[in-house]
């Protein structure tokens, strides 16, 4: 039987008359990454902050390494790390300070917080003051101070969003150096490639309901289109574009009729994006 | 409640407090500059009354008027003496026709001019005309038949001379615990504003460790400025236990509004403008006791009235718990209540 690190039951919540959350049902597995992805107000920090005990469900419950978590908060919080969206550090504090805050009140000890800022390349940062920091080295900064810890879950929210390449390179490695650790991660992003080349399962969160929830490669095969992109020489010298669709009976057919026909000058395959499922599920994209 | 979280919640506010160029500017410089503020008023009181009198011929019952706490000086001349009440040489002015006694015995009346200065209080003039009056009683043999007995209800606040210093040292420290306010304050908003408690709160730390560290926090840097600057005005030479009780509960209730205000401020400016009309509320109880006499009882819904009143009262009257315990009672109970309420409006906007 697997161990779930999260488990949603029936997690529902609502502003007033707006359903944010709604009834919704998921478990994560241990040491899993789990891309969690919708379009801004799909419900996605709504549903991190009633798994991290931010706010209370109107509905259901979140369990986390086996607890309830609205009956066991501080025991849940002291084995979670949370990498917020927004960048809430102590910007008058150095990114040592920053991080021994957070250890002491984990009550790590020994804590090196060298250690933890050379995992975010920012060894040589740690005793400038955070307010003289870039966007980027902040975000790197905010990975770290999540791992203060060793959290068993780690919530990342958008932790590589506006970042330069190489400070998203860095974070995209330390996500994956803490699943090999065995720690389950959360993670909440728009960037398709992201969760595509990290995730071990994506959920597709719309209007407060899950309408997808599987591993990225079946939700291609199920909602997905594959196709030759194919460019041809005409008579005149022109080159004109050709598409056969993949995965049909007519595929094999077509492929031989195009090349016993044309003069194939280019061939590219397609494959469908995460964001092209989502638009196909939903009808509306993630960036709306 | 985890009081190790707490104590590195406290001495991450207070580092931060510390680092607050502004804040720590306007801490130290407020504590020198009120220092200095009393040590440049009167640490003495004189009680005389100077008066100017012109009479050709002084009456003997005149002569008597130094013993009653009056100083008297005699004037040669009423024009100089006009001069003299006009420069404020004298409060008042007396002159006496060279006709006053003759025309006592007769059954006339003289004619008595008073000279009063420009600031003179009402109270003066009505008690110098009947001054005049009862001497011209006296000289011409009707004793006032009426014996008049007083008795002051209470401590005798008035009766009591208290130098000019000393009446401001409430003042004073009420200014240096709801200065506090400012400060965390804005402590307070920078951290919900900036999403660092949010952080924290996703830490073992709980609503409750971060409302007792910030507690903590805020009443440890007003009481302590307080304490401090009594000490060096001779403020707790009397009853010291009172006066540390009472200045703690003050520093509470500086806490308790700090909440409030950084519940519906975004930032400095907003701190600001939210915590000046508080500021001026509080210390207008402080103003009747500079001024005796000077705001009626409606005063007495401010909270910081019964904080001055138990200061003012034991430091400068040397007053036990027997005679504060009222006021201390209604302070604690405002605390309470605007500790409460804080906490209630702040944890709204937290969550």
């Amino acid at each position: 039987m697997t161990d779930y690190a999260i488990i949603a039951e029936d997690l529902t919540y609502y502003y007033d008359d707006l359903t944010a959350v709604n009834h919704i049902n998921f478990q994560v597995a241990e040491g899993e990454i789990l891309g969690f992805l919708g379009p801004n107000g799909a419900g996605k920090t709504t549903t991190v902050k009633m798994l991290t005990g931010q706010m209370k469900p109107r509905g259901g419950r979140a369990v986390l390494l086996g607890m309830d978590v609205a009956k066991n908060i501080e025991k849940v919080q002291g084995n979670i790390g949370v990498c917020f969206e927004t960048t809430n550090l102590y910007e008058q504090m150095t990114a040592i300070e920053n991080l021994n805050l957070f250890a002491r009140l984990f009550g790590v000890k020994p804590f090196y917080a060298i250690e933890y800022l050379s995992r975010v390349g920012l060894e040589g940062r740690g005793k400038d003051k955070v307010e003289t920091y870039s966007k980027g080295m902040k975000q790197r900064l905010m990975v770290a101070r999540s791992l203060v810890n060793r959290p068993q879950i780690l919530f990342l929210d958008e932790p590589t969003a506006g970042l330069d390449p190489a400070s998203s390179e860095a974070i995209r490695e330390v996500i994956l150096r803490e699943k090999e650790r065995g720690a389950t991660v959360f993670l909440t992003t728009h960037d398709m490639m992201e969760a595509d080349k990290l995730s071990d399962r994506v959920v597709f969160m719309n209007q407060g309901n899950i309408v997808a929830l599987d591993t990225p490669l079946n939700l291609k095969r199920q909602y997905g289109r594959r196709a030759l992109k194919v460019k041809v020489a005409t008579g005149s010298g022109a080159l004109e574009d050709r598409e056969i669709v993949l995965d049909t009976p007519e595929t094999p057919s077509n492929i031989q009729e195009l090349f016993m026909h044309e003069q194939v000058v280019t061939v590219h395959s397609e494959e469908a994006t995460l964001e092209d499922i989502f638009i196909n599920i939903t009808g509306r994209g993630l960036t709306e | 409640m985890n009081w190790r979280i707490i104590g590195t919640l406290v001495s991450k506010d207070l580092s931060l407090f510390f680092r607050k160029k502004g804040i720590l500017a306007i801490t130290i410089l407020g504590l020198v500059f009120y220092l200095i503020i009393y040590f440049v008023m009167p640490g003495t009181v004189s009680e005389n009354l100077k008066i100017g009198i012109h009479a050709p011929e002084l009456p003997p019952v005149f002569q008597h008027l130094p013993e009653e706490g009056l100083e008297i000086s005699i004037v040669d001349s009423e024009e100089i003496l006009r001069q003299s009440v006009s420069d404020g040489t004298y409060i008042v002015g007396i002159s006496l026709p060279p006709d006053f006694i003759e025309k006592l015995n007769t059954g006339q009346k003289p004619d008595v001019n008073l000279y009063f200065t420009a600031d003179a209080p009402e109270e003066i003039r009505v008690a110098m005309e009947t001054l005049v009056n009862e001497f011209a009683s006296t000289l011409t043999g009707q004793v006032m038949t009426v014996e008049v007995s007083e008795e002051i209800l209470g401590q005798d606040l008035l009766g009591t001379p208290v130098p000019p210093r000393d009446r401001l040292r409430p003042l004073l420290a009420i200014f240096i615990i709801f200065m506090e306010i400012l400060g965390l304050a804005n402590l307070i908003s920078e951290e919900v504003e900036r999403r660092t408690a949010q952080a924290l709160l996703v830490t073992p730390a709980t609503v409750i460790d971060l409302f007792t560290a910030k507690g903590i926090a805020g009443i440890g840097l007003a009481f302590v400025q307080a304490v401090l600057f009594m000490a060096i005005v001779g403020g707790m030479n009397v009853n010291p236990m009172i006066i540390l009780v009472v200045l703690f509960i003050g520093a509470a209730l500086a806490t308790g509004l700090a909440f409030l205000i950084s519940a519906f401020a975004k930032d400095f400016m907003s701190v600001l403008a939210w915590s000046i009309p508080v500021l001026v509320i509080l210390i207008v109880p402080s103003l009747g006791v500079m001024i005796p006499g000077a705001i009626t009882g409606w005063v007495k819904v401010i909270p910081s009235y019964y904080l001055v009143d138990a200061v003012h009262r034991v430091a400068n009257y040397g007053s036990g718990w027997g005679d504060v315990w009222t006021s201390l009672l209604i302070l604690f109970g405002y605390t309470i209540v605007i500790i409460g309420f804080g906490i209630l409006v702040l944890r709204r906007k937290l969550q």
